[in-house]
């Protein structure tokens, strides 16, 4: 992402327009403007009026409230260039609110938009490599994908335990740790039952490396989910050991 | 003798017993009277103006459309008793039949009940009798006169149009007035204030908004789940988008009867107060701006980057926080991300004081606030104006003291409250709030408890309704919410705090001049989108000019350096 | 030279480990059990099944995706996750797209294409493999029969299930 490039636009003058938005993407533009990101360094400047507009700053999702006074911005704007950038996912397509009653769509359903920018709300620095891109100085990273199943190699992941008790302690985490810690330290704890499996007495051998593991980790928190996640690992092992009967089947 | 929930309930059995039909507790803390059509009205504007109890609220007016379950609409009007006034919620509900929907209203004797009638019209067709302002309110101009979109029958993708129009209303008597042209909005534009002014003075003062109305309360009826609505509901407001999710889910909880883990209640609190810091040094940043003094506008917003980029390390996004769902939360706070969070409050608290410092001896900033936009005391109470911009008239009311929730019943903190009620009170209100939301993390971060995040959920019984409340940036906010059949919601009601806030702007605004204007409408921190403008009609001579909101904020700016 | 300013875009940026970025299918783990999409509050997820081809396609589109984190929740296998992309401007909607097509199984009694993925039977016996293998066998080809079929059986195993109209044979 080195550029080398000399941009196409210069002293970009831009006008924000919120077309019935929650203003989450409003204030990460005006957060643009601030010291720490500091858009006006590419020659970005917010204007006043659109009648002296070149880029029109879209955000939230076209409502049809505003769909006349969006119509009268945009024909105000002078006749070119009348750039269109539709900044969050409301004013890409919709977002959550896509087919409400009360809501047209993204943008693009009146206007004809030049530049895609997704999020919600998108970063500043998102904000900034769209601008980037628009006036030539990046290039475009994201791109269509398409995969067929028979062309990709399917992958069953094995692990020390089987596939059940597996999903059911993963399920156990997310109601303890929530769903971006628990892949982690489900992990972790596979990797100590993987290790105790090697020894002759299992539960003595689980315990020896589950206290070594929450003395090295200090956070009280993984304690906890490891030594809840020991408790439930014995406890559903005892129980489909028990019920190894199989279910009669009925002939038809 | 203290005042309780049970000792309103006598009160109001006291005048009113032979109209009750029915009453029952969906919470502790909450009741809902049945009573007759006739004396539902009544009976709130006895609460609120006549019994003696402190600080009463206007809460909320919900209207439902019941007839899927007993044949009749009902409207549910709840009042909060506030201040030292026990925890109490009264919900003076009636029901009304679909061949006469008419309901005497309140407005006349309470002006904060005027958008809620007004909104009840709009979605639902309930009609408010002797209603002074019986205009449009919350569906677009383009939408046909009698659809009703919140009613059971209607699609809730269906888009029937007309062409949009729309009336202002005229001034007052008594100022001179040269007829400008028709009110017809067909050649007319949607402004967002139109000011009356004599010269430089104004006189009244107009509002037409809901340019953001995206029908998200029929959506949260038909199309989504009761796990899928905080989402929605975290994009109600990107300012104050957690304030709502939580008490959707607060609202679900009370219904169902579930116990929140104490863990998902800290983890909320502290959310929540990152949240209120955010939001309150924004508006530092923006009020600067206003006044003219742009280096306080950098400044705050540069301190408010620290906390975007807290909520960034702990929820993965800098707003839209995504953390709750009903039961609990879905991320945890590990011991690595709290230590982060008790460095970044240190840094700010100290970069946050050198502000405060820098902004109190800047004269030119003070001498813009004091003393205009002063809102007295009894109109705070009659709009029902909530948040700092009543604290800042001297009303002693924070839901999170009044009725606690989450975990601010175990938390200790101050509520500032002014007196003058003058844009500099409120600016105060705001600045002392953030010290206290700071000490409010950091207690519930050392005292943060373990266990589970999430509740399990047993039954969901339908028909059952519940209301929550929390302390927003900008003041109260409250949700009723009724339960409904295959994991939706049957009726969901969010109304947010500058709903009940924005009527007062007109009196605010009122002997003042144009370059005031836009400091004292930012003052109350209004939630509304930037793309408006603002009409100023000179009542003499009829001159109309408009402004985009740069220029009508440019005004205001240029005063100061005047 | 701005001591503040980060040197964004001349220098490249990460974004925290926490970050919640684009959503991105991996096709060596989804298994098509269309779980994300049941979940996606916005339906960025769409799933479709063609009969005719006997194909599932998988359809992401993150111009619409509010980046919440529920079909990561959700999924079975751990195939969809937020990634820490956030470089995602195009002018094109069409670059937002994200396609994976699977193939159906067949009915184990007529042969058309059931409502089930080859690779949710591989998944299936996965987590079966607690029983013998004629077992899983057997209950694998009950369950893969498509919606025609289910329908007959359903009504032919209830009509034989009554005890007096059981003795009338269809």
């Amino acid at each position: 992402m080195v550029m080398k490039k000399r941009p196409k636009l210069r002293s970009i003058w831009v006008f924000h327009l919120n077309t019935g938005a929650c203003n989450g993407c409003d204030i990460e533009i005006l957060d643009v403007l601030t010291p720490y990101y500091d858009v006006e360094r590419f020659g970005v400047k917010l204007v006043g009026t659109p009648r002296h507009a070149d880029v029109l700053l879209v955000t939230g999702p076209l409502t049809r409230q505003s769909y006349y006074a969006v119509k009268r911005t945009y024909e105000a704007m002078p006749l070119s260039p009348r750039i269109v950038v539709a900044i969050g996912t409301c004013a890409c397509s919709g977002g959550i609110f896509y087919d409400s009653y009360a809501v047209h769509g993204g943008i693009d359903k009146l206007l004809p938009v030049h530049m895609y920018i997704p999020g919600c709300p998108p970063r500043p620095e998102e904000i900034i490599y769209g601008v980037a891109q628009l006036v030539g100085l990046v290039e475009k990273h994201v791109r269509m994908e398409y995969a067929r199943e028979d062309s990709i190699g399917f992958v069953l992941p094995k692990y020390p335990v089987s596939e059940r008790i597996r999903l059911d302690l993963r399920d156990l985490l997310n109601k303890v740790v929530g769903y971006f810690d628990r892949d982690k330290i489900l992990e972790d704890f596979l990797k100590l039952v993987e290790e105790a499996k090697k020894a002759r007495d299992e539960r003595a051998r689980l315990r020896e490396l589950i206290e070594e593991y929450c003395k090295k980790a200090r956070d009280p928190r993984l304690c906890f989910c490891i030594n809840l996640l020991e408790k439930e690992y014995w406890r559903l092992r005892e129980l489909y050991e028990k019920k190894m009967v199989p279910p009669k089947i009925i002939p038809y | 003798m203290k005042w309780t929930i049970d000792r309103v309930i006598e009160i109001i059995k006291a005048k009113f017993g032979k109209y009750i039909k029915d009453m029952y507790r969906p919470m502790a803390n909450q009741v809902i009277i049945v009573m007759d059509k006739s004396a539902a009205p009544k009976a709130t504007l006895f609460l609120l103006k006549e019994a003696g109890v402190p600080e009463p609220q206007l809460s909320t007016v919900v209207g439902t459309d019941e007839r899927p379950i007993r044949g009749m609409f009902s409207i549910i009007y709840w009042v909060s008793v506030n201040a030292e006034g026990g925890d109490a919620w009264i919900g003076i509900k009636t029901y009304l039949h679909e061949d006469d929907l008419k309901i005497e209203s309140i407005t006349p004797l309470h002006p904060g009940a005027n958008w809620y009638e007004r909104e009840i019209r709009d979605l639902l067709g309930i009609i408010p009798v002797n209603h002074p302002d019986p205009r449009r309110l919350v569906l677009p101009d383009d939408f046909p006169k009698n659809i009703y979109p919140l009613r059971k029958e209607y699609d809730y993708r269906s888009k029937p149009t007309v062409t949009p129009r729309h009336v202002f209303k005229r001034p007052a008597e008594g100022t001179v007035i040269v007829p400008f042209g028709p009110y017809h909005a067909a050649c007319d534009e949607p402004y967002h204030f139109r000011l009356y002014v004599k010269g430089e003075e104004i006189v009244d003062a107009d509002y037409r908004g809901f340019y953001n109305h995206r029908g998200i309360e029929k959506l949260a009826e038909s199309r989504l789940t009761y796990n899928q609505i905080p989402f929605i509901a975290e994009r109600i407001c990107g300012i104050c988008g957690f304030v709502h999710s939580t008490a959707y889910c607060q609202a679900v909880e009370n219904a169902m009867g579930i116990d929140v883990p104490e863990r998902a209640r800290y983890i909320r609190t502290i959310m929540l107060e990152i949240e209120r810091i955010e939001s309150h040094l924004l508006w530092i940043g923006i009020a600067c701006h206003l006044a003219g003094f742009d280096t306080g506008f950098m400044h705050a917003w540069r301190i408010r980057e620290k906390d975007m980029w807290l909520a960034e390390r702990l929820t993965g996004n800098r707003k839209t926080y995504g953390l709750n769902v009903i039961g609990g939360v879905r991320r945890d706070i590990l011991e690595y991300r709290k230590s982060l969070a008790l460095n970044t409050l240190s840094e700010l608290k100290r970069e946050y004081k050198e502000f405060v410092d820098m902004l109190s001896s800047t004269k030119s900033f003070i001498k813009r606030c004091e003393g205009v936009g002063v809102l007295p005391y009894n109109k705070a109470v009659a709009y029902s104006t909530t948040g700092p911009t009543a604290r800042g008239s001297g009303r002693r009311i924070d839901v999170r003291k009044d009725h606690p929730y989450a975990a601010y019943g175990e938390l200790d903190f101050k509520v500032p409250v002014y007196k003058d009620g003058d844009v500099l009170a409120r600016a105060m209100v705001r600045i002392d709030e953030v010290w206290e939301s700071i000490w409010i993390i950091e207690q519930a971060l050392d005292k943060l408890p373990g266990g589970p995040l999430r509740a399990e959920i047993k039954r969901i019984e339908p028909y059952r309704e519940a209301l929550s409340y929390d302390e927003a940036p900008r003041g109260e906010n409250v949700h009723y919410v009724m339960l409904g059949r295959g994991n939706k919601v049957y009726r969901w009601k969010v109304r947010a705090p500058t709903y009940n806030n924005l009527p007062a702007v007109p009196e605010m605004l009122k002997g003042y001049t144009i370059a005031d204007a836009p400091l004292i409408i930012a003052s109350i921190d209004p939630c509304f989108s930037c793309t408006e403008r603002v009409l100023v009609i000179d009542v003499r001579t009829g001159e109309k000019k408009a402004y985009t909101e740069r220029e009508f904020n440019y005004l205001s700016i240029r005063k100061s350096r005047r | 030279m701005s001591y503040v300013t980060l040197n964004y875009p001349f220098e490249p940026l990460e974004a925290p480990p926490e970050y919640r970025g684009r959503p991105r299918i991996d096709p060596k783990l989804c298994v098509g059990c269309g779980a994300c999409s049941r979940v996606c509050p916005s339906d960025a997820i769409i799933v479709e099944d063609n009969y005719r081809d006997g194909l599932r396609r998988i359809k992401l589109d993150i111009s619409r995706c509010i980046r919440c984190a529920c079909c990561e929740e959700a999924c079975p296998t751990g195939a969809i996750k937020l990634t820490r992309e956030f470089e995602l401007a195009s002018p094109r909607k069409e670059d937002f797209t994200q396609i994976f097509e699977l193939r159906l199984v067949k009915c184990s009694i007529c042969g058309k294409p059931s409502d089930y993925t080859v690779r949710q039977v591989e998944k299936a016996k996965q987590i079966l493999s607690h029983l013998p293998k004629e077992e899983v066998d057997e209950i694998i080809k009950r369950i893969t029969v498509c919606r025609e079929c289910r329908r007959k059986k359903t009504i032919r195993t209830t009509f034989e299930s009554i005890p007096i109209l059981g003795l009338i044979r269809a």
